[in-house]
């Protein structure tokens, strides 16, 4: 019985540009999502912008189908393709979620330990000045 | 540096560390150079000091000198995060000298011996001949010794001071670093067998603890530069760990995929590679979003002043956010599946590739470290930059950047000459050198490298006179 053997097809020379363009883009517009998602989050860029990390995120996402065509790869690696872009869309919402509930977590005890110390001196000076 | 502030020992064997870290970084840069030069005037130093030579010394210097600021960097945060002195500081002192004695015997046979018998004398006495990792056995088994000793110093502190999340981490990561160097030492007369054990210890390290421990550092500098919380920081820190363990464990798949290994890490190199750039791109909003949050709570207050306490060594911490994301991710993206990895494996791409990720992830966030410990070793309040610390900054990150793009086109002659138009030949290797975008190339490497190395003589003189200048905060 002959294995069967895994083999990688030839890629044309002239796609070899294309693919090393989109491949270095993936990751720049997957920057530009990311940067313009956190910043408008961390409100230093206007809501109206968020769309823009979308389109991003639109381009990232052809960029990896068109790098992955021209490289030809197999069933398994197109999967794997598809997993990591909605990877990189579904994450920063994941993170930020998570942060904003630990910073709410934070500044919520902050506050209440700032009203406790408030409090605690009132009380201080009023029974003072009974004294 | 006259003025010392300095009264944890542990803090001054940092310094130590960072002051030969330093020494390691020039020579690193220097023998860089020596190999550049000769790629563009090959009879350069012929019989003297060949490619080979200055190649070993080149990637050798560039691994220790990160290791000792690493180390530095721990002993560092030790006493700030425990709340002690570091447990066993006697025994760290010992070992420093130790390790900078074996180093400087390393070097010296590297440089005046050079080459030996190719039997086990050569292996024990002069070179094991993996890259990277060349110490002689000798040297191997002290490197161990010396590593237990910092083992235990970091593991005795952790047990008896306050554990943070940023030391357990450091712990944990530490031990899988010493851990892991094991699986380099071993021989073999297999070479797909030695290749297999060898990158354990390379991406392992680089792309698994070595990415987590930047990740610990960053976390320590955003608390202690910005005023980062700390439970946002370190939530950050346990994601960060857990993604990048997750992606770069399985991503050493990317590495065996011509090394004689099974066809069925192809599979597992593309995916997880695919998966490798995510924890960066997370890091990158990690730096970002906390910046942002504790500038817009100060501004929020009616404070325009920046939060930042110590200006060059936030700027290298933000660099090396963008140099990872940069270096590690879009450069190592571009060839990280097997289908493309076929013809860029073993050309420039490769090359540049690890100019840009080793400087970007690491030499950034060590400056900084070092000039975290200037700043306090000078009793510094807030600490801004001179006109030196943005000439080196700009002259290193721009320098590097240059050489990565000439390495990149340089590379991508060989990919369609070598390799695509003559098929990995021996004739196609000589016609893809010979291109006039490889040789050009070649020359623009040297001349940014000559850049990067002016930049780090600036930035030496600014780390020795930096504490002296007047326009800091006391």
């Amino acid at each position: 019985m002959v294995e069967e053997a895994l083999i990688l097809q030839d890629i044309h020379i002239d796609d070899f540009l294309t693919i090393f363009v989109s491949a270095g883009l993936v990751l720049v517009f997957g920057g530009f999502y990311v940067g313009i998602y956190t910043a408008v989050k961390a409100e230093l860029l206007k809501p109206w912008i968020m769309p823009f990390a979308y389109i991003a995120w639109l381009c990232t996402a052809y960029c990896l189908y068109l790098m992955g065509s021209l490289m030809h790869v197999n069933d398994f690696t197109a999967k794997t393709l598809v997993v990591a872009g909605l990877s990189l869309l579904l994450i920063p919402h994941a993170v930020y979620y998570m942060l904003r509930r630990v910073h709410e977590e934070n500044e919520y005890i902050h506050e209440e330990n700032e009203e406790y110390v408030h409090e605690e001196n009132e009380q201080h000076v009023q029974a003072k000045n009974e004294h | 540096m006259a003025n010392n502030y300095l009264t944890s020992e542990s803090k001054k064997l940092a310094t130590w560390y960072f002051t030969f870290a330093a020494i390691l970084f020039g020579a690193q840069l220097l023998f860089g150079l020596v190999a550049a030069i000769q790629y563009v005037m090959p009879g350069f130093l012929f019989e003297i000091l060949d490619f080979s030579v200055a190649r070993t010394v080149h990637i050798n210097a560039l691994v220790i000198w990160m290791v000792f600021a690493m180390m530095g960097s721990v002993y560092w945060l030790l006493p700030d995060e425990t709340g002690i002195e570091t447990v066993g500081i006697g025994l760290g002192k010992l070992f420093y000298w130790v390790f900078v004695a074996a180093i400087v015997v390393v070097v010296l046979v590297y440089l005046f011996v050079q080459v030996g018998p190719a039997d086990q004398t050569t292996i024990w006495f002069i070179m094991e001949g993996r890259e990277y990792l060349e110490a002689p056995r000798w040297a191997d088994i002290g490197i161990v010794v010396v590593v237990l000793g910092f083992i235990y110093n970091l593991y005795a502190t952790g047990m008896k001071g306050k554990r943070t999340g940023i030391v357990t981490v450091l712990m944990a990561d530490m031990l899988a670093f010493a851990g892991i160097y094991l699986a380099g030492m071993g021989y073999t007369d297999n070479i797909s067998v030695d290749q297999f054990w060898w990158w354990w210890v390379i991406h392992l390290w680089v792309e698994a603890t070595w990415e987590v421990f930047v990740g610990a550092i960053a976390a320590y500098g955003l608390i202690h530069m910005i005023g980062a919380h700390r439970k946002v920081v370190e939530m950050w820190l346990w994601i960060e760990v857990a993604m990048l363990f997750g992606s770069g464990i399985l991503g050493i798949g990317h590495h065996y995929f011509w090394i004689g290994t099974p066809e069925y890490w192809w599979e597992i190199g593309a995916l997880f590679s695919a998966l490798e750039p995510l924890p960066l791109v997370a890091m990158f909003i990690h730096v970002l979003y906390d910046w942002g949050k504790q500038q817009g709570a100060q501004e929020a207050q009616g404070k325009e002043v920046s939060v930042v306490t110590n200006k060059p060594a936030f700027t290298w911490f933000v660099l090396q956010a963008f140099g990872n994301f940069l270096g590690a991710g879009v450069w190592g993206f571009f060839h990280t599946f097997p289908q493309v990895n076929l013809y860029t494996h073993g050309t420039q791409f490769t090359s540049a590739h690890g100019h840009l990720a080793f400087f970007g992830a690491y030499a950034t966030i060590l400056i900084g470290m070092f000039y975290i410990a200037v700043q306090n070793k000078n009793g510094i309040k807030v600490m801004k930059a001179t006109k030196k610390s943005i000439w080196a900054t700009c002259m290193i990150f721009g320098g590097v950047l240059g050489m990565t793009v000439a390495l990149t086109l340089a590379g991508y002659v060989q990919v369609l000459v070598s390799r695509a138009q003559m098929g990995a030949t021996w004739a196609g290797y000589f016609d893809g050198q010979a291109g006039i975008w490889f040789a050009q190339g070649m020359d623009w490497r040297l001349i940014m490298g000559v850049v990067t190395f002016i930049g780090f003589i600036i930035l030496i003189k600014d780390l020795l006179s930096i504490g002296s200048a007047t326009h800091h905060e006391r």
